[in-house]
């Protein structure tokens, strides 16, 4: 016999299907939020500067000849060897736009959350903790790897089309999988600490601030304890100089600071394992109010 | 009421307000940064004076004038206006019988006072734990003085420059990170006229030039690399006067502009 | 009565969507309730006479003075916001007595008219506990406290009955009410229509930025002549009564009710139907149990000019 409803509310009996990524729709929801941003596409557009830069440096580095009267004595600042991709890589601006748009497009992933008290939204669905923590992680993967992962890729392609042969490639195959190494580890770094310190506060504003506060003060701190004692080991307390070490040692060069890597990979990997135990105390269904 | 009995009572009530929240607890903790140093430096090198002075002037001035009076400027200074619509507590203010701008002043004048205490208590307890061994010698307290001027000159430049931003943009803390860490780290250190461009030009023009136990030019501090100095008077001005052309800025457009909640 | 508020061709732009449509009307002393369903313009309506914003076009006063940057008219009027919003780690009594200050009243004043507020609205023994701690009802209220501590003349409620249960909803509609008898005007803004009919029977209708209706909501019923009245009689034996009735062309439409004891009659000339349905019932000896307008509430007039 046929069912006849009323319209009106009717409890839905499906199956509910198990979803292989259940946590793609909070990173997709993200990615979208951070664009609606006004001008987070300028400053998004404008993190890809160094890039761009290193780019045409690369063109220069392969027709010198061309530009001999424009580039005197460059031949020894354009030469094109895992150097150039650390210097890349690793250069202070280009570390320091990568917190600029991070902090301008995710620093509000859990800030505002907390703020809306949306934790509960999130939980009453078929989501766990780690679900909640990989979407918002990987909102944050999408923009360093974009940044860092994709032009150092193309980078290393334009080099060999520039050079017109695989023999960059040939001499240095090592290359891509150093850059994708680096690249993971400012992700995963990057991702911890945005979402340590987004989970901190629920004012948007004052997340913004201590993403970038706690950045340039580890690097100021680390400056004045250098000024005062000389000990290179101080540099560890600096988070541009670790990544820095860190990025050195993964592309083969000299560490600039006359201190092991393993211990800035230490120190970074303390920095993350804080804000996974932070981030698993903050992120809750049910918040306390005392 | 008047236009400055309203300013006093916005004045009493964000000076309230501020003191009360868990962020000017925050920005007292990275002040005792300066203060731990200064414990610490005076226990490793408690023999040697010229040291210790010039640590102070050289290094921990660095801390004070470049990062601690921007950072807690830029977080305040745009607190006023992007507070108040953040939270949509606007409406309280503005459906009050008290001029608009007075607000704003009130407002800027309650969180200048706060910053103006973290800064001073954070000052005096790390400039006088590394100067401990001068305490009889008045000229201390003086060079003390004009630390504690130029930082809380710098704290209402600063400040007034923020208010004016977060009540003209909305993501005015961008904007004022870019200035704070980029544009004024950068210019200063660009010959000539150009360097007039940062008030952190201005701020340094009125610090003492030479350290404790120094004669004045041997070597060349770190805050003062480049340094081209514009005359103290000048710069009192230019400082006075870039802070009233900004929180006039601010009164004014606070007072015309609409302000809409993101819904 | 006098005019208190008073709008002349008032429009609003977000952009380019038209918050409100040119709107002309005066608000007179007494409750009037501002009804409308979400996004209609209640909010920027009571944002444009609260001064929070400027008019794209047109004037709002209140009495008889402009309202855009011109604190001084807020001595005599209070507003509650709609939003479940307050400054952080403070107390119920440092909230109020806060903003008490921006009215000039000295410390022992402003001590007494905090205090006075907190017995209205029954919060006194929770001055001290910080808001952050409020339950809902309790949240509305201390808003509710901060609009009227400083005894204002005009008391302009956006959505004020909006999240409490209903025992909140009783105490905070007798509040205005009392608010009222004390000679105040009152506009409150809602999207729930009970609530409204709760507090008053004058109403501005606003749909999609446009006044639809304003005045008494029989007299607005009235003037809805296009719209047939409904009828409901409960008798003994409807359809008797609908044979009587089946000829007379005043009636449009008859049904009966679900129950079988209900007849549903709609009519143009509803006066001229009553007259008629005496005399019928007489004649026929029927039994009349009950006789109501089903359309004659705020519901149903809504939902006929908002043609829904």
């Amino acid at each position: 016999m046929a069912t006849v409803r009323e319209k009106g509310y009717s409890h839905w009996d499906g199956r509910l299907s198990a979803r292989r990524f259940p946590w793609w729709p909070i990173t997709r929801t993200g990615i979208q939020l951070a664009f609606r941003k006004k001008r987070f596409k300028l400053v998004f557009a404008g993190a890809f500067v160094p890039s761009f830069v290193f780019l045409v440096g690369l063109y220069i580095s392969e027709r010198l000849e061309d530009f001999k009267a424009f580039v005197r004595g460059s031949d020894r600042l354009l030469n094109i060897s895992p150097k150039y991709f650390a210097t890349y890589f690793t250069n202070d601006s280009f570390l320091f736009l990568i917190v600029l748009v991070l902090a301008f497009g995710t620093g509000g992933l859990i800030a505002d959350d907390l703020k809306h008290s949306s934790l509960q939204l999130y939980f009453s669905r078929p989501l766990g903790k780690k679900d909640y923590f990989l979407g918002k992680m990987s909102v944050v993967a999408f923009f360093v790897l974009i940044l860092t992962a994709l032009p150092g890729l193309v980078l290393v392609i334009f080099k060999l089309i520039f050079a017109g042969s695989f023999k960059f490639f040939l001499t240095y195959p090592w290359l891509p999988l150093s850059i994708l190494g680096y690249s993971a580890l400012l992700t995963l770094f990057f991702g911890f600490y945005v979402l340590l310190l987004s989970s901190v506060s629920k004012n948007g504003r004052y997340v913004i601030i201590l993403i970038f506060g706690a950045y340039i003060f580890s690097n100021v701190l680390s400056g004045i304890l250098q000024g005062i004692f000389k000990i290179p080991a101080l540099a560890l307390f600096s988070i541009p100089s670790n990544l820095q070490q860190a990025g050195a040692f993964i592309f083969g060069q000299k560490l600039p600071h006359d201190v092991p890597a393993a211990w800035s990979f230490a120190v970074l990997a303390a920095i993350c394992g804080l804000s996974a135990a932070v981030l698993n105390r903050k992120i809750r269904s049910v918040e306390v109010i005392k | 009421m008047t236009a400055s009995q309203a300013v006093r009572q916005v004045f009493g009530f964000f000076g309230f307000l501020g003191r009360r929240t868990g962020k000017a607890r925050v920005f007292a903790l990275l002040g005792l940064m300066p203060v731990v140093l200064a414990v610490v430096v005076r226990i490793v090198f408690h023999s040697r004076t010229g040291p210790l002075a010039s640590v102070f002037t050289e290094i921990l001035m660095v801390f004070f004038l470049q990062f601690y009076i921007v950072i807690l400027a830029l977080f305040y200074g745009t607190s006023v206006t992007a507070e108040e619509v953040e939270n949509r507590t606007l409406s309280y203010l503005i459906t009050r019988p008290i001029p608009k701008p007075a607000v704003v002043l009130g407002k800027f004048a309650a969180y200048a006072a706060l910053m103006f205490v973290l800064v001073a208590v954070s000052l005096g307890l790390s400039y006088f734990i590394m100067n401990a061994a001068h305490l009889a010698d008045p000229a201390l307290y003086l060079t003390f003085l004009r630390y504690l001027g130029v930082l809380g000159l710098g704290i209402l430049a600063y400040g007034a420059f923020f208010t004016f931003l977060g009540t003209v943009l909305k993501r005015a803390i961008i904007v004022g990170l870019v200035f704070g860490f980029g544009w004024e780290n950068v210019i200063q250190y660009f010959p000539g006229s150009t360097q007039r461009f940062s008030i952190v030009h201005y701020l340094k023009s009125l610090l003492p030039y030479a350290p404790e136990g120094r004669s004045a030019g041997k070597g060349v501090a770190l805050l003062l690399f480049r340094l081209e100095p514009t005359s103290p008077l000048l710069s009192i001005l230019a400082l006075a006067a870039i802070t009233a052309a900004f929180l006039a800025l601010a009164c004014w457009l606070f007072r015309i502009k609409e302000y809409l909640y993101e819904e | 009565m006098s005019v208190v508020i008073a709008a002349a061709n008032l429009s609003k732009w977000y952009g380019n969507v038209l918050g409100l449509n040119d709107v002309t009307l005066e608000l007179e002393e007494g409750i009037t309730g501002l009804l409308g369903p979400n996004g209609a313009g209640k909010s920027t309506f009571m944002k444009l006479i609260t001064g929070q914003m400027k008019p794209a076009i047109g004037t709002v006063t209140v009495r008889g003075r402009r309202v855009w940057n011109n604190p001084e008219i807020f001595q005599g009027l209070g507003f509650c916001p709609e939003h479940d919003v307050f400054y952080e780690d403070v107390t119920g009594w440092e909230f109020l007595t806060g903003l008490l200050r921006f009215y000039g009243y000295a410390k022992s004043e402003i001590a007494e008219r905090a205090a006075r507020a907190l017995a209205v609205v029954d919060l006194t023994e929770d001055k001290d506990r910080l808001i952050r701690g409020y339950s809902r009802g309790m949240r509305q209220r201390i808003k509710f406290a901060q609009a009227i501590a400083h005894d204002p003349d005009i008391l302009i409620l956006d959505e004020p009955l909006s999240g409490l249960d209903p025992l909140g909803k009783r105490k905070l509609i007798r509040l205005i009410k009392e608010f009222k008898n004390q000679g105040r005007t009152v506009l409150v803004s809602s999207h729930v229509l009970p609530e409204i009919e709760a507090l008053t029977t004058r109403i501005v209708l606003i749909h999609q930025g446009k006044i639809l209706a304003q005045g008494d909501i029989p007299f607005i019923r009235e003037l809805i002549e296009a719209h047939p009245h409904q009828i409901s009689v409960r008798s003994s034996d409807p359809r008797a009564l609908a044979a009587r009735f089946v000829g007379d062309r005043s009636i449009q439409k008859m049904t009966f009710g679900p129950d079988g004891q209900t007849l549903v009659v709609e009519t143009h000339k509803r006066d001229e139907f009553f007259g008629r349905l005496t005399g019928v019932v007489l004649e026929a000896g029927l039994e009349v149990e009950e006789i109501s307008s089903p359309d004659d509430n705020l519901q149903s007039v809504f939902e006929y000019l908002v043609g829904k």
